[in-house]
């Protein structure tokens, strides 16, 4: 194991071989990793947010790039044999899959609520009062003509 | 050399036709890998599940960290404790195959010292939740989803359980200042902001945007301002305006009340001296029943006016108490009325539901490193070493999702 030192910076050429890094290349996976934490705590408070769609691509960009660069430093899977394949992209894709079964059942459930189950739903928050109050009110009337049109 | 390599080759070359394993890998591994991709798809359910709920949710309503006492930087904060113990692990890998197992260990100790850091922080994150009424299910969650009748009534029930209990104190000899001051600003709210908001709501004269507008301002006043993204509140007591134009209001509404008041009781109290004289002069009562009934129809709206008067001055009384909140009445006070958070139910049930989970599989890595200090960390345990190392590496991915989805989205 002495020799890994100079190893680690060839290491896509000795994949069959003892699959290691060594200690160097950890502390600079650690420190990106440590540097993309900081980036999406960064996007969290920036004027990003503004439009939250673009932070949160952004953000789950980012934890896709620090869960690669533990699965294939840490785990080692990058110097691993093609076995590595059978088991994780199965996985991924029932992972996939499970959550595209989840939108038309649960994801789009507020599209089929009933009015009973309405009127104890979730409302948004109404920042002033008095304000808010004429666009609730305006959702009172079209509420109350859709219950109309459906009868 | 060439001779010895071609030798090795040839003998591997003769093992693997006769014994080729089906992956080549040891059994601990190709299992620990097995297990690992059966939790990859559990925590993408999971996941999955939050991100399909949270972006399902009716519009607009998911809270924001803020709402639920959520903080970003004791987040990071862990997130940085698991990468650390990530290299820890890695780091004790390699003392391992290197043979030092006393230095093994030591990177071995301090992986389970960052795991219980940050165990220790998700408890006192829990604490905080459980401190402001954030529960996962209902006897305890003091989550409305909106500011409807129900919370209101919801409020006036535990309020009146307060003021019982402070009562109850009060009477067992504990009437600390502390105590009546707490009981009389109980009751400050109970007359001049429930009750108040709840007769508002029922006011037939009233449009049903007055009647709502009454029971938002309660279920504000108890939660403090809302939260939203990139809006900061400029001054300290955020509702000293709105109470202070509504006690304007409130009185300008109450002078021409007190004033008939104060005339028709003028009226009455002559009217009585009046009868009081005729039955006097008669001597019986007899004589009080004929007159009686312009005086009651007297009594009647003085009383009208008393009660209207009361609830004015209660009103009145409140809204000075309000206009001092900092942080909303919960906050400030340390009351727990119920709260209305739009989607807090929902958010509490996630939250505790993939953090605990997380939280589970933490604790048992915990476990097994506790095993692996008590063993011999000699090269010969790489295979345990890692797998454990595997397994940890697997959880702080899991948290690595997690603490953007939870505190940053």
């Amino acid at each position: 194991m002495s020799h890994d030192q100079p190893r680690d910076s060839s290491s896509e050429s000795d994949h069959d071989h003892e699959p290691h890094g060594g200690i160097g290349q950890y502390v600079v996976v650690f420190i990106c990793l440590c540097g993309l934490t900081a980036l999406s705590f960064g996007v969290a408070i920036s004027p990003i947010m503004k439009t939250p769609s673009i932070g949160w691509a952004v953000m789950m960009a980012i934890s896709c790039a620090k869960a690669m660069l533990v699965i294939l430093f840490f785990m080692h899977l990058l110097w691993e044999a093609n076995w590595k394949y059978v088991l994780t992209i199965p996985a991924a894709m029932m992972s996939v899959f499970l959550v595209c079964m989840l939108v038309p059942d649960v994801g789009k459930r507020v599209d089929h609520y009933s009015q009973e189950r309405w009127l104890h739903a979730a409302e948004p928050h109404q920042e002033s009062p008095t304000a808010e109050v004429e666009v609730h009110h305006d959702e009172d009337a079209s509420e109350s003509e859709h219950d109309h049109h459906e009868k | 050399m060439a001779n010895h390599e071609s030798d090795e080759h040839a003998g591997h070359g003769h093992l693997q036709l006769e014994y080729q394993p089906a992956l080549p890998l040891t059994l601990g591994k190709t299992i620990i890998w097995l297990f690992l991709s059966t939790e990859i798809m559990f925590f993408a359910a999971l996941i999955g599940m939050y991100i399909v709920i949270r972006f399902g949710a009716p519009t607009g309503t998911w809270p924001l960290p803020e709402d639920v006492h959520l903080v970003e930087q004791i987040g990071a904060f862990n997130t940085f404790v698991l990468i650390c113990s990530s290299v820890t692990i890695v780091l004790c890998l390699e003392a391992v195959k290197v043979g030092k197992p006393g230095l093994a260990k030591v990177w071995l100790l301090l992986t389970l010292v960052l795991g219980s850091v940050f165990l220790g922080v998700k408890a006192y994150e829990y604490k905080s939740k459980f401190d402001h009424g954030i529960y996962p299910a209902k006897p305890r969650s003091l989550i409305h989803e909106k500011p409807d009748i129900y919370y209101v009534a919801a409020v006036r029930d535990n309020l009146t359980q307060q003021i019982e209990g402070l009562d109850a104190q009060i009477k067992d000899g504990n009437a600390s200042p502390e105590n009546e001051d707490r009981r009389e600003f109980c009751n400050t709210l109970l007359l001049g902001a429930v009750n108040w908001a709840e007769r508002e709501a029922a006011d037939n004269t009233k449009s049903n945007a007055q009647r709502q507008d009454a029971i938002v301002q309660l279920a504000r006043v108890v939660l403090g301002p809302g939260h939203h993204h990139g809006e900061a509140h400029s001054h300290d007591h955020p509702f000293a305006e709105a109470m202070k134009r509504e006690r304007e209001v409130v009185e300008q509404a109450l002078k021409p009340v007190a004033e008939e008041f104060q005339k028709l009781q003028g009226q009455q109290g002559s009217n009585e001296d009046k009868s009081q004289k005729d039955s006097s002069e008669d001597n019986g009562d007899a004589p009080a029943q004929p007159a009686e009934s312009p005086p009651s129809a007297l009594k009647q709206r003085t009383d009208a006016l008393r009660i209207e008067k009361t609830r004015l001055e209660d009103r009145v009384a409140a809204t000075y108490k309000l206009a001092e909140l900092k942080h909303g009445i919960n906050e400030d006070h340390n009351l727990r009325l119920p709260m209305v958070i739009p989607s807090g139910n929902m958010w509490a049930s996630t939250y505790f539901f993939l953090t605990g989970f997380h939280a589970i599989h933490v604790l048992v890595g915990l476990i097994v490193f506790a095993i692996g200090l008590c063993l011999q960390l000699t090269p010969k345990r790489a295979g345990f070493i890692e797998n454990i190392g595997l397994y940890w590496h697997f959880v702080d991915l899991v948290w690595i999702f997690l603490f953007p989805l939870l505190y940053l989205f």
